[in-house]
């Protein structure tokens, strides 16, 4: 098809003319094309490693630390770090009542954060306690019953001790052993009480397994002198519910009373949320230069073309094409490398995420188990890869690419014909 | 006879860092409807300038050139490229045909240009003009699987198949030897003959200047002489 334009050429003309511009020197074409290729199958990697990091992190913090939300007494998030018992909720069976008839909420149970210092009789260490129900309102919500790696959960009456895994080596402590737990009452008054270890739990997330013990919710009530009372509400979504409508309905269900502070996991863990963003960010920024310095092959390339074509550019804008449609052509050419290019990348990298994203790689035989490597997951991480990533990568390659091209195209759509014709 | 070409007192200068060359010296020159110009002379006499401001790929320093009654010195890039689109075809030495096409689509690729949306009536046109360089039956050929003679036939097609006011060619029997030489010259004599065209050549080849109808020759950017001769038939 032709143009409407004088000067300019269909697409259709001006595709199969890159094209065949391309296939000219086929050998070229492909060592560039395989060098952008290898840029785009580390991107692609790097990318899905991450993804699968921040999917399997984000899952590990909801089932394990923050629940999908969390409502607190008003003023306790702004001070969580001291976990202050004074800041607590008092009414939570009606409080529990109005959370779980929200349309959206799975389950509600609720919980006690405190300070404590947990002793062995040799060392005292300074850690966070958690009272959780042990009657099985708690795994309604927390997987933490299908963490334990050694020993037992906590018996129905909630005496007893689990201790992160972390804090287990510490110890070298382990199930049957007796531990001193030694916490300040909400009225201030020191509490001691010994209680035995009943497991030990490797949840991947280090605020657990480093820095946490938990015992059942009833004791830890009687030894903080925390009579009906709880620090939180930890809330679980049904799967299949958008998180937001239910965060905003819970917003209105709870808006009448001024006392509550209803806070999303991603409010919870925003700082981790940023942190992640960061990661992603300077490794994306790392590949990117990758895929830059392969671009520079292309680049090369198109240079080299346009130099050899010189005569017949001279040609074509003798003939009447325009400069803007030379410069187009060009433009295609480094387009359509770099899309061949992201193609065969994004093809030979689907190969092992699929296979890792249904085996994953199992980062406990590499590091050590509960080691915190930034991101709180435990043994297999999962490869992750979205439409919209491959999509991203392999047009963001045709369109960098195309960039990569701009000089060549420039150089081309500037010659002066007549002088571009006696070039030999 | 209407003038399809005029040039009135055309400087061409150009400058090599402090050097200034004088390519063209005040040249006039009237070229009428239906030529079949050569033009001779030495290396560097302003041959190919006179060609390149004639097809409007350069302007002059000074001076008017006007083809088909536009004056050429005041259009810019776009303008210019339109103009040399519409009314000007080019045959060159090295047939300079896009390697990546065919014969056919080589030829039909002017009229891409030109913006002629009919697939229908570009391949009535492409055939036609192919079947009169004398090549049915090879549009479908690449150029490498074409001899030099087929190849700047070719040119020769794709330069007419616009129908254009004037065809430059630029030393076009150089490359090629004597006998297709004398064909390639025979077709476009028969051409400018059949279809009215104007051809204006630059050579120094005498089979070239054998053909011509008027012959300029020139020297240090002038007209040294201006030699008409009575129409021939064509040689073939």
């Amino acid at each position: 098809m032709g143009s409407l334009v004088p000067g300019k050429l269909g697409p259709v003309l001006l595709l199969r003319l890159a094209v065949r511009n391309l296939l000219r020197n086929r050998r070229r074409t492909v060592l560039t094309m395989i060098t952008v290729a290898f840029a785009v199958f580390f991107l692609h990697v790097w990318n899905s490693v991450l993804t699968g990091l921040e999917r399997q992190s984000y899952d590990n913090l909801i089932l394990y630390q923050t629940a999908h939300a969390k409502v607190f007494h008003e003023g306790w998030f702004e001070l969580r770090d001291e976990l202050p018992l004074d800041r607590s909720l008092d009414n939570i069976d009606e409080l529990l009542m109005r959370v779980t008839e929200v349309p959206g909420v799975a389950a509600a149970v609720p919980r006690i954060a405190f300070q404590a210092h947990l002793s062995d009789g040799r060392d005292q260490i300074p850690v966070q306690g958690l009272g959780i129900e042990t009657s099985g309102s708690d795994s309604d919500v927390f997987r933490i019953s299908q963490a334990v790696v050694e020993g037992s959960y906590l018996p129905p009456d909630g005496y007893g001790l689990l201790l992160g895994s972390g804090l287990a080596r510490a110890f070298d402590a382990g199930p049957g052993d007796w531990m001193t737990v030694l916490v300040r009452t909400r009225t201030g008054v020191w509490e001691a009480q010994e209680m035995e270890v009943t497991g030990v739990v490797l949840t991947g997330n280090p605020s657990i397994d480093q820095n946490s013990f938990l015992m059942g919710l009833e004791p830890a009530r009687a030894m903080l002198d925390m009579d009906g009372r709880a620090t939180e509400l930890a809330i679980r979504f049904a799967g299949t519910v958008s998180e937001r409508s239910v965060l905003e309905r819970l917003k209105e269900a709870l808006a009448s009373d001024d006392g509550l502070h209803l806070a999303g996991w991603r409010e919870q863990e925003s700082e981790f949320i940023a942190l992640t963003e960061v990661k992603r960010g300077g490794g994306l920024v790392a590949m990117a230069i990758f895929v830059v310095v392969a671009l520079v092959g292309v680049a090369n390339t198109m240079l080299l073309a346009a130099f050899e074509r010189t005569q017949e550019v001279g040609m074509l804008l003798a003939m009447g094409m325009r400069a803007a449609t030379v410069r187009w052509l060009f433009l295609l050419e480094g387009a359509l490398t770099g899309l061949g290019a992201g193609a065969l990348g994004t093809l030979v990298a689907l190969g092992p995420i699929f296979y890792f994203a249904a085996r994953g790689i199992d980062f406990s035989a590499m590091f050590a188990e509960d080691m915190d490597i930034g991101y709180p997951v435990a043994g297999r991480v999962f490869w992750a890869v979205t439409p919209a990533a491959i999509l991203v990568a392999w047009l963001g390659t045709a369109v960098l690419a195309a960039a990569a091209t701009l000089y060549a195209a420039a150089r081309a759509s500037r010659m002066k014909p007549a002088e571009a014709l006696r070039h030999v | 006879m209407e003038a399809i070409a005029r040039l009135e007192a055309v400087e061409k200068v150009y400058r090599a860092g402090e050097v200034e060359v004088h390519a063209l010296r005040g040249l006039s020159l009237e070229i009428e409807r239906g030529a079949f110009l050569s033009l001779a002379g030495p290396s560097g006499s302003g041959k190919t300038t006179l060609l390149n401001l004639l097809g409007a790929l350069d302007t002059p320093t000074s001076g008017r050139v006007e083809i088909g009654g536009i004056s050429t010195e005041k259009l810019g890039p776009r303008t210019m490229a339109d103009f040399r689109n519409s009314h000007v075809g080019f045959v060159f030495q090295t047939f300079n045909l896009i390697p990546v096409l065919t014969a056919a689509e080589n030829v039909a690729f002017p009229l891409q240009l030109l913006g002629v949306t009919d697939a229908g009536e570009r391949r009535r046109r492409v055939e036609s003009m192919l079947d009169a360089v004398g090549l049915p039956g090879l549009g479908d050929r690449r150029p490498r699987e074409l001899s030099g003679g087929q190849q700047q036939r070719v040119a020769v097609a794709r330069a007419l198949v616009k129908d254009p006011d004037l065809v430059l060619a630029d030393e076009p029997t150089a490359n090629l030897d004597s006998d297709t030489a004398e064909g390639i010259m025979t077709l476009m004599q028969d051409l400018n003959h059949r279809l009215g065209t104007t051809f204006v050549f630059s050579t120094h080849d005498p089979l070239v200047m054998d053909h011509a109808t008027r012959l300029v020759r020139l020297r240090d950017g002038r007209i040294e002489s201006d030699e008409r001769r009575a129409m021939e038939p064509s040689h073939g």
